[in-house]
Formats: C-alpha cells, sequence, structure tokens
C-alpha cells in the first residue's frame, strides 16, 4: 500500500473518529484492476476502503450536491481538475463551503481505463500499481503488465492547469511541483478554422450517435438545477425524441447554460459511453470566455461566479 | 383471481377517436365525459367490465390512464370521471360537449363480479376513489337480485368534494336493499350528516364479514387504513379487494413505467386482492 | 439444410447479394466506434469486432420511433400511422444479442402484441456470428447462453480461419442462403468439427459466474441494506438501460411541430431516471437512487424470471463497461451470493 493511500486513511479516520464529518466520499477498488469506484465511507473501521492510485479518475465533487441536505459535514478527495469543482458548488450556492472538509492529493495524471484495457488484461483485481518515470507496473491477480504512462494517459491529463488541488483542507501526499501545462486551446484553433460545413459535419455526426443517457449531464458540478430544462415537459423545451436535431440541441443549450461556469474537469468527455468529445464544446466557450473576460478557468480561486451573471466596470464593451 | 381473458388487438397502441357527448360538473375538480366513437362498432364491441381503464388522450398533449366509470350494463356510452391535477387532465377539463378525444383499451382486469354473486357487497371509498368502483356498483344494482346487500360507505374532506352527488343522494339510496353511508371529514356548512372518518364501529353497524365481499377505493393513505379495517372485522385476505395506482404509459405492459415486481399494474391490475398485494415488493 | 461454408474473401460478395433485395445492416466503424448501421453494400462491413457498442434491438424495438401523426385542425382527428420497414438482413448479431431479441419477443410479443415491434421481427433475417473471442467484461455462460450458438438466429456464421462455417437454423435462412448458393460449399463435416475449437477461447477467457441459487437469495432481498450502499455512487443516467440490449422501457409523447401538424412517439426512457415514476400529483413510489437501482437489478435477476421464466440479462458486458461509477452487474452479483 502506498504511503498517500496509508495518510488518506488515517486522515479520513480522525475526521470520522472525532466525528468532524459525518461521511467520506473517495475512491475505493473497483471490480476490475484497473477501476477504482466511489465509496461513502461513514465509520473509522471502512475507511479501509479508501485507495489513491493511478486510476482515481471519476470526479467526486457532484455527489456533495446529493448529499447536501445530509446532517453533519461532508468530506471529499479531490484532485487539481475535481477540485475547482468544489467552488463551482459554493459559489452557485449549492452547498456552503463550511459544509465540507476537502482532502486534497496532488496528482500526476489518473491512466485511461479504455486505454489500459485495449493493453492488457484488467479483469483481475489489483494487488499494487507503481509509476517509474514513463513506465506503470500493474500488479495484477491476473498477472503484472507495464505500459507506457505516456500511451495511456487519460487525454484530458496532457493539458493538466491544477496538479495540486486548488482547495484544501487537508492535503494528503506531496505537493508536486512540475508546471502544469495549460491548454493553449491548439485543438479548438483547429476547429475554428473549419468551415461552416465542415463544423457541421463533423458536429452532427458525433450528436447523432448520443443515446440521451444524460451521464454528461448528471456527473457535471455545474449542472444543479433542482429541475433540469431537459426533464420539464412544461414547456417542452427539448423534445425525448432521439434523433440529431434534438440531440443537438441538447448538448449545445447545456454547454451555453455552463458558459462561464464550466471547470473543465474533463468528466463529461469519459462519462460518455458513445465517445463524444463533449469537452471540445465547453473548452470553446472557456476559450471565448477567457479572451472576452480575462478570467481564469473557473473553479480556480474562491470568490467570483459566473462571469456572465456578473457585471464589472472592465467588461469588454466593443458591441457599444 | 383476475377474470380477464386474454385480448389479442390489432396495434394496441392505436387509439380510437371519440366524441364527448355529455360533460356533468361533478364539483370544482371533477368532471365526468360521456362519450361514443366515432367509428360504427367500436363501442358495441369494447368489451369493457366493471374496474377496466381507458388510455385517453387529447392529440399533441399526451395520454393518461383513467377508469371507465360506467357500468356495462349501461350502453350507448363510456363514462369517465376525471380530475384536473396535470397536464392532460386540465386539456381535458377544457373540452366541450361536441368536442373530440382520442381512447383506447380496454385496459386493466376487471373486479370480481362472478365471485361476488350471492354475496354482500361492502364498498368504501374516498374523494375521488368512488369513480373505480362506480362501474362495479352499477353493474351489481342493474343486476340486483343476482347480488345481496349493498352497503355504499363514502367519505370525502368537503361537501364540494363528494362526487357523483346525483348517484349517492338521490339514484342508490332508492334500489332494493342499497345503503349510501356518507361522511365528512369535517363540518361544512352544506352538510348535516354524519362528520369523521370512516371508522370500524360506524361498519359494523350495518355490516359484517358474514357472506360479504369488502372494496375499497381511494387515497393511498386511506386504502392502507381501510385494509387494516377489513382485516380487523374477520375478512379473508383473498376476498379483500382494492385498486392500486401508478403512473401508466402504454397500458399495455411493455413500457415499465407501472411495473411492480414481476406484475404491470395495467394488465394484471389495477384491481389486486390483499392476498395478492402482499406478494408485491412494497413500492406502489 | 446440411451445413455449408463460405470463404471468407466471399464474404463482401454475399453481403453485396443480400443488399440488393433486402436492407442490409450490418456492423461498420463510426470514428473508431463499431455500431450497427444500415448499409448499401458489402464495402466497409468489419468482422474483426468483438460486438457493436449499440446493441442491435435497436433495429426491433429503436430508440425512437414515429407511431402515427395527426392533425389538430381536422376535424374527425384522423391519424396517419407510421410506415413500416423493407424487408432486412440483420447481419453479426453475436449470440448474447440473438438471446436479447428472443426476450424481448416475450415482452412485445404477449397479450396485446405490439404491432410497431413485430413488423420490424417478422420482416428481418438475422444471421448471427459466432464469437471466438471475447471482452474482458463477456459472461454470457452465466445465463447459459454459448458463443458458439444462436437460437432465435436464422443463419449462424462461424469463423474458421479461411472460411465461416454457415449453419442454416430456420426456414428463413435456407430461403436467405438460396440467394448466393453459388457461393457456398458443402461442408464435409470438418468444418462443424473445427467449430467447438473455434469458440473455445470465448466460452474459457469469459468472466466465470455461476448463477445458481442467486434468483432465491433476491427473492428474499427486497430490504437488503446492500442496495442503500451500492446506490451511493449510481449517478442517475440511463447509460446501463440505453446500452442494454434487453432493457425494454419506454415514453409515449406527442410532437407538434410547428402549428396544428404532429406526430405521437414512442422513446426509450430509462427506470434509472428520477422522474421515471413519479406521477402528476406527486405520488413517487421510487423516490430515491436505492429504490431505483435496486429496481434495475431486481428487474433483470428476479422479476422477470418470475414473469418470464428466464433472467432479464445476457451477459454482454457492455452496461459494466460503460458506466461511469462501475456500477458492475457482475459484482453485484457476486454480492448477492455473498450476503444474500
Amino acid at each position: 500500500m502506498n504511503k498517500v493511500t496509508e495518510n488518506l486513511r488515517k486522515t479520513a479516520a480522525k475526521l470520522l473518529q472525532d466525528k468532524e464529518v459525518e461521511m467520506v466520499i473517495g475512491y475505493g477498488l473497483g471490480s476490475e484492476a484497473v477501476r477504482t469506484q466511489p465509496v461513502f465511507i461513514t465509520s473509522p473501521e471502512d475507511t479501509e476502503k479508501l485507495v489513491w492510485n493511478s486510476f482515481c479518475v471519476n470526479g467526486l465533487t457532484k455527489y456533495l450536491s446529493d448529499l447536501k441536505t445530509h446532517p453533519g459535514k461532508l468530506a471529499v478527495v479531490v484532485k487539481g481538475c475535481d477540485s475547482r469543482g468544489i467552488f463551482r458548488l459554493t459559489q452557485d450556492n449549492i452547498i456552503p463551503r463550511d459544509k465540507i472538509v476537502v482532502i486534497g492529493i496532488p496528482c500526476a495524471g489518473q491512466l485511461s481505463y479504455t486505454k489500459l484495457a485495449s493493453k492488457m488484461d484488467v479483469s483481475g483485481q489489483l494487488n499494487d500499481v507503481e509509476e517509474k518515470g514513463d513506465d506503470v507496473v500493474i500488479k495484477t491477480t491476473k498477472g503484472d503488465f507495464t505500459v507506457k504512462k505516456s500511451e495511456v494517459l487519460l487525454d484530458k491529463c496532457n493539458t493538466c492547469e491544477h496538479h495540486n488541488p486548488v482547495v484544501a483542507d487537508h492535503v494528503v501526499g506531496d505537493a508536486i511541483n512540475a508546471s502544469p501545462t495549460p491548454d493553449s486551446y491548439d485543438e479548438i484553433k483547429k476547429y475554428e478554422a473549419m468551415s461552416t460545413e465542415e463544423k457541421a459535419k463533423f458536429w452532427l455526426s458525433q450528436f447523432e450517435r448520443c443515446i440521451r443517457c444524460y451521464a454528461c449531464r448528471n456527473i457535471c458540478p455545474g449542472c444543479t438545477c433542482r429541475e433540469c430544462i431537459f426533464d420539464a415537459i412544461k414547456p417542452d423545451w427539448v423534445g425525448k425524441e432521439i434523433d440529431v436535431s434534438e440531440n443537438e440541441l441538447f448538448h449545445l443549450t447545456r454547454a451555453f447554460h455552463l458558459a462561464g461556469r464550466c471547470v473543465d474537469c474533463g468528466e463529461c468527455d469519459r462519462v460518455c459511453p458513445m465517445d463524444i468529445p463533449i469537452r471540445l464544446l465547453n473548452k470553446k466557450l472557456l476559450k471565448e470566455c477567457k479572451e472576452l473576460f480575462n478570467m481564469e478557468t473557473p473553479g480556480s480561486v474562491e470568490e467570483g461566479g459566473s462571469v456572465i451573471g456578473q457585471y464589472r466596470l472592465e467588461d469588454p464593451e466593443e458591441f457599444m | 383471481m383476475c377474470e380477464c381473458k386474454t385480448r389479442e388487438v390489432a396495434s394496441p397502441l392505436l387509439p380510437h377517436i371519440a366524441t364527448v357527448n355529455k360533460i356533468i360538473q361533478e364539483n370544482e375538480n371533477i368532471r365526468s365525459y360521456q362519450v361514443t366513437f366515432d367509428e360504427p362498432g367500436i363501442l358495441e364491441n369494447f368489451g369493457n367490465l366493471p374496474g377496466n381503464c381507458g388510455m385517453l388522450s387529447i392529440l399533441g398533449v399526451g395520454e393518461g390512464m383513467i377508469s371507465i366509470t360506467s357500468s356495462p350494463t349501461r350502453k350507448g356510452m363510456l363514462e369517465f370521471s376525471i380530475a384536473k391535477v396535470g397536464r392532460l387532465t386540465t386539456a381535458i377539463s377544457e373540452l366541450n360537449e361536441g368536442d373530440k378525444i382520442a381512447i383506447r383499451g380496454p385496459y386493466g382486469n376487471n373486479f370480481p363480479f362472478e365471485m361476488m354473486k350471492g354475496k354482500n357487497l361492502l364498498i368504501i371509498a374516498g374523494g375521488i376513489g368512488l369513480a373505480p368502483v362506480r362501474s362495479l356498483i352499477d353493474y351489481a344494482l342493474d343486476n340486483r337480485d343476482d347480488y345481496g346487500r349493498v352497503d355504499i360507505f363514502y367519505g370525502a374532506r368537503t361537501y364540494d368534494l363528494l362526487t357523483f352527488k346525483y348517484d349517492i343522494f338521490d339514484r342508490w339510496p332508492k334500489i332494493k336493499d342499497t345503503h349510501v353511508h356518507i361522511t365528512l371529514d369535517a363540518p361544512d356548512p352544506k352538510w348535516d350528516g354524519r362528520i369523521g372518518f370512516i371508522t370500524q364501529d360506524w361498519v359494523e353497524e350495518s355490516c359484517s364479514a358474514e357472506n360479504t365481499i369488502p372494496v375499497t377505493c381511494g387515497p393511498p393513505v386511506m386504502i392502507n387504513i381501510m385494509l387494516k379495517l377489513f382485516k380487523k372485522m374477520g375478512f379473508k385476505d383473498e376476498d379483500i379487494i382494492t385498486t392500486l395506482e401508478m403512473n401508466m404509459r402504454c397500458g399495455v405492459g411493455k413500457c415499465g413505467r407501472c411495473n411492480i415486481g414481476d406484475r404491470y399494474i395495467c394488465v394484471d391490475g389495477p384491481v389486486f386482492n390483499l392476498a395478492q398485494i402482499q406478494k408485491l415488493p412494497p413500492e406502489y | 439444410m446440411a451445413d455449408k461454408t463460405i470463404k471468407k474473401d466471399q464474404v463482401k460478395t454475399m453481403l453485396n447479394k443480400i443488399a440488393q433485395s433486402n436492407q442490409l445492416i450490418a456492423p461498420i466503424q463510426v470514428d473508431g466506434i463499431t455500431l450497427f448501421k444500415p448499409v448499401q453494400s458489402g464495402e466497409g462491413v468489419v468482422l474483426d469486432y468483438q460486438n457493436a457498442l449499440v446493441p442491435p434491438k435497436d433495429y426491433f424495438f429503436p430508440q425512437s420511433e414515429k407511431m402515427f401523426s395527426y392533425d389538430i385542425t381536422d376535424p374527425s382527428w384522423a391519424i396517419k400511422l407510421a410506415e413500416g420497414v423493407p424487408n432486412r438482413v440483420l447481419f453479426g448479431a453475436r449470440p448474447c444479442d440473438v438471446k436479447s431479441i428472443l426476450l424481448l419477443d416475450k415482452v412485445f410479443d404477449a397479450e396485446f402484441r405490439d404491432d410497431f415491434y413485430l413488423d420490424k421481427r417478422n420482416k428481418t433475417t438475422v444471421v448471427a456470428i459466432s464469437c471466438n473471442e471475447c471482452r474482458h467484461t463477456c459472461f454470457c455462460g452465466a445465463f447459459g447462453i454459448s458463443p458458439g450458438e444462436a437460437e432465435g438466429a436464422d443463419v449462424l456464421l462461424t469463423d474458421l480461419g479461411d472460411k465461416y462455417l454457415v449453419e442454416a437454423l430456420t426456414d428463413k435462412g435456407v430461403s436467405l442462403l438460396a440467394n448466393f448458393s453459388d457461393l457456398l460449399t458443402d461442408d464435409d463435416g470438418s468444418g462443424k468439427a473445427a467449430k467447438e475449437k473455434a469458440v473455445a477461447p470465448a466460452k474459457d477467457k469469459q468472466m466465470k459466474i455461476d448463477m445458481e441459487g442467486v434468483k432465491a437469495k433476491l427473492d428474499n432481498m427486497f430490504d437488503h441494506p446492500m442496495w442503500a450502499t451500492e446506490s451511493m455512487r449510481c449517478i442517475g443516467c440511463g447509460t446501463c438501460t440505453f446500452v442494454c440490449p434487453t432493457c425494454h422501457c419506454f415514453d409515449i409523447v406527442d410532437f407538434n411541430n410547428q402549428s396544428s401538424v404532429g406526430y405521437r412517439y414512442r422513446c426509450a426512457d430509462s427506470c434509472q431516471f428520477a422522474n421515471f415514476t413519479r406521477a402528476a400529483g406527486g405520488h413517487q413510489p421510487r423516490p430515491s437512487k436505492k429504490e431505483r437501482t435496486r429496481q434495475r437489478f431486481m428487474h433483470k435477476l428476479r422479476y422477470f424470471v418470475d414473469r418470464y421464466g428466464d433472467f432479464g440479462c445476457v451477459g454482454c458486458g457492455r452496461c459494466l463497461e460503460k458506466c461511469p461509477v462501475n456500477l458492475d452487474i457482475a459484482q453485484i452479483i457476486n454480492k448477492v451470493k455473498e450476503v444474500g
């Protein structure tokens, strides 16, 4: 067991023992060697279920929204990207800051389940995983496998903005001093350079695949409306019919509802069962907002709020 | 217990178009609609039995499962009584006589009116719960000699919320050996009759479990209380009859919305006896 | 009909011939994902896939389909039924997905036969392909399904290396094969003999789950605390239900296109969505994730057995692979065996 896991369990156990929190939301071992699953620990004895490894891909902050009426305080384990979700929730007044105890873990990148499954037998149980430079040694009950981290890294980790959480009441693990590699939006520029016809062809072929499972919406810490516009039938904003036109309206509307608020955690991309590059839409709007409003990625600092929902004298007014 | 037969219907999801012939304002929130089908032959062969429902719709709004409140002994029309609670029922509440409505059915099982023959009927209903059992009451009263004494206990929150006032005050009490007992939850200036909930003592003044089949229909809270009341009176679980209500969509046992355990309320219900209910997972 | 074989390099020609007189639905790659799509010919059809991401149930019970159109200004409210489908061949269904169609038949072809489903079902000839390999998430054997058998299909192909074994399973299958009998050679028995070896890896390498006693345990586990624990991580999306080959819940909705002309359609719905069982008036029998998560597993592994005599799961593994929070039906089954 690595040191971070050990310290994580100690931290969580103490929080529960001292009754400082009623629940710790973290990662536990998954049903396959290279997966973890969210766990909800309510007793010090159960903290042995908590783990920290290279497969802690889930963003856990959305659960705070579901559990906002849970008695007492909630602790949640966050990586850098997830931690921006904490401020998203507090800025949107979904849950008060003092109800959350943030356990932050510096992260050097997580590994993709899909990429790993194409390179090794993922079906066993995890014994250990160790990263040595670009080599990742994954020891499972089905054998030991060595993969190249650069080949199995989650795509979003190539443009990591915060290796260290932007907020943490407790930090477990050593801070990562390596410089972040924030997105220069080269990929977005590639799409911007397309003609309207090319853009339409690309995006409509993506939206055609959408099965309207709403996984992207449900995992997003920015999507916290009590009644989602896509569930409303009075009026019937977006029909339930699953066709490319309705799907397009769903994705574009959701992107606009998140404009200026999306914390760019990348979970929407990961959870989509149909591999639709949803994050590109949000990134495009994020790029626009950064250029127009000279702002940081939402959720990077505690103060703030939706940039579109606030007025500052410095806001651009080139249209006036 | 279910006496329905499997019905092979072509295109079960396609509605027939009907016309609203008569609208009766039962109270502020509830209207009864008497309808006939536009296409000849549909009504005559509809084959509804007491307890069956129809899937009603306004084209462009949606569909909803509604009990057929008229007994099949009353030919020439189907009657539905509908409260205004949601989008569809609000649209229906704006219909005028002569307007169109779409209907498919009949769906669901029926009250075990055959098993009830030769026995007394003890019917306890609350509020709009009288609507689903009304078809059974009229069936029994239209075949009066096939059934014993009929007692109808009916309660509502206020006088205005009593439904089918013509039946409960004027028509049913005039029928041989048919007794209607009415109570309101709280005092009401329009009412000088009994006040209070329906209690075992009150029921036992007129009825016993001897050769009697009890039926109850109403809000879920009331049904729970009445089921316990019937058990205390000594009725057997298989004889205690009620209806379950779930959100329904297809009406033909496929879309999963009304699925409880291995049952679909739309085909295996809505009529159940207590023995059957006790086998269901408690999710209704 | 005796077993036949077809050379691998003749398969495209076979598909071209099928496409001449039928709508051909076959697996293709779309942005790197294998999906069943209507195709004009054998060109682009993939044969080296394990399974399509979205099951072929979509062609019998589509994610959405128009039922009929209407015009509210028409005083008679006459409705116009949606057209049926042309004759089709579904090529490349795996044994798990073939079984799922048989399970869906139990739902749609029983008490109130569903014409929309049956029109597609009756007009489709199913050509299944045995599995030589399996995904790490497969466990069809748990439900008595063999990677080398496909009862319910009309023709079954098995990859034997340089050729496919071609077994006609029904009269419909025999009729289909007659269209390209010139491409087929009689099997001298060696093909059939090689089949067992060809599908052995799929049998051996899949997840082994023993369903013995699981149903009996579930019969008494409605109030078991495991549902509260397991459901905590569910995010209430519809991924599992929409990639599942046996899920059949749907909604019926009226859609008004502009003014008075509209249509009624039905679309896939999910018991995992929070508002699925919520009624007008507020009655909500499954108010939290606990009830809804429990419903999913109870329905697949207990209620479906009670009503239709068979498990509602075929072990295709799509849900457990795609669930964003690793709610894994195989893990749930093992937990039921452990704590039930």
